[in-house]
């Protein structure tokens, strides 16, 4: 993910970064939500204290913001910029996918 | 495996953050775990979570604020960085001094240069300190014989005296030799020449050398058995090659007794029958039972 300035960064937080990206982009969730909803859509287990972690790198970076805390929990939601820089990432990975299926014998696309 | 972790355990990793990362996020972060039941793996997740924010703080909303209030008027003001308190708690609240990473290696280098220094400086005055004069390398005074018969009779009789301050026996040694011949004697006043300090550790493994055996009157170690004769010179029975080691013994002026525990002589080395200064009525080999 090197090619975008805004996650390119992220080092060892650069998965799970992408993994809450995707996680938000299907609307505001809260710390607790994110961790099951990335458990449940296949992506591996985040633990609490990466998950905040990446949450304080992609706040900083503008890709998320949080909303009002709802009790002691707060939910945070995709930014344009975020949902932008989820974009640029998933058309990468997409370009990737395609130029390794293309390669594959016997699989036309 | 997901066995639920203790609450305490959670405040206690939760602490381990640095505080604006707890203002920030701690209640969050608590309530997570609460949900979560939080398992041990997220304890360590945590714990690595807690060093990553202390080396690499990615919060730090009112420094930046800050940054942003210093800039210099020369600068063009169009490209001021646009500062989002997106947030308002943290952002009005008290500016925290974060620790970044540079300053943390920093105070560890120096840690760690201080406790250097430090031992070596203890080490060095710990070496010009005064050598020990009480316990084994002082003077003691035993006192008068006087005093030694009036605390143990039997002293002017032969029997040794236990001065255990000191761990040693004082002999009066004409009386020792009648005792040790069964004779019965009473010698009261004998010459500083004719007292023994015999140190109660046997030169085999030092263990503690007790009293006289009444049936031959003579010394024998308790651990492996090595005796001695009433002058604590080494006898056939047991392992120790030399006899038992002697203080210097003196009287000064008033009469007082002092064994210089600095000053050692090592106990004569164990050549046979013929090398003893001093010999019982019992056959040299006759170990006490």
């Amino acid at each position: 993910m090197p090619d975008d300035p805004r996650t390119g960064d992220l080092g060892r937080f650069a998965e799970p970064a992408m993994l809450v990206l995707v996680s938000l982009a299907g609307g505001a969730k809260h710390g607790y939500a994110i961790m099951t909803d990335v458990e449940s859509f296949g992506g591996a287990a985040i633990g609490p204290g990466t998950l905040y972690a990446v949450l304080a790198r992609l706040e900083r970076r503008g890709l998320i913001e949080p909303l009002g805390p709802q009790e002691r929990r707060r939910p945070y939601r995709l930014t344009m910029d975020g949902a932008a820089a989820l974009d640029v990432q998933l058309q990468e990975m997409g370009r990737f996918v395609r130029a390794a299926r293309a390669r594959q014998p016997g699989t036309a696309t | 495996m997901e066995s639920p972790m203790p609450l305490r355990l959670v405040r206690f990793l939760l602490a381990a953050y640095p505080r604006a990362y707890r203002d920030r996020y701690g209640a969050e972060m608590a309530a997570v775990l609460e949900e979560r039941m939080a398992s041990w793996r997220d304890l360590l997740d945590l714990a690595r979570g807690a060093l990553d924010a202390r080396l690499d703080p990615q919060i730090e909303p009112p420094r930046v604020l800050a940054a942003a209030a210093a800039t210099p008027p020369t600068a063009p003001h169009v490209a001021a960085p646009t500062v989002r308190a997106s947030y308002g708690v943290v952002a009005s609240g008290p500016p925290i001094r974060e620790l970044n990473r540079r300053t943390f290696m920093r105070r560890v280098l120096a840690a760690g240069v201080a406790l250097l220094s430090l031992e070596f400086i203890g080490g060095t005055l710990a070496f010009t300190w005064p050598q020990v004069r009480s316990g084994l390398g002082g003077k003691f005074s035993l006192g008068t014989t006087a005093d030694i018969i009036a605390l143990q009779p039997s002293w002017a009789a032969g029997w040794p005296y236990p001065y255990t301050t000191a761990r040693l026996f004082l002999i009066n040694v004409p009386a020792a030799k009648e005792l040790a011949l069964g004779h019965e004697a009473s010698i009261p006043n004998p010459r500083a020449d004719q007292l023994l300090a015999l140190w109660r550790k046997c030169p085999h493994l030092g263990c503690q050398v007790p009293q006289l055996c009444e049936a031959l009157k003579r010394f024998t170690c308790n651990c492996h058995q090595s005796t001695y004769n009433i002058l604590g010179e080494k006898l056939k029975s047991g392992p120790a090659s030399r006899g038992m080691d002697r203080f210097g013994v003196s009287i000064g002026g008033d009469g007082v007794i002092v064994v210089d525990t600095a000053q050692v002589t090592a106990g004569a080395p164990n050549l046979g029958p013929n090398h003893l200064t001093f010999s019982d009525p019992f056959p040299w080999d006759a170990a006490c039972r």
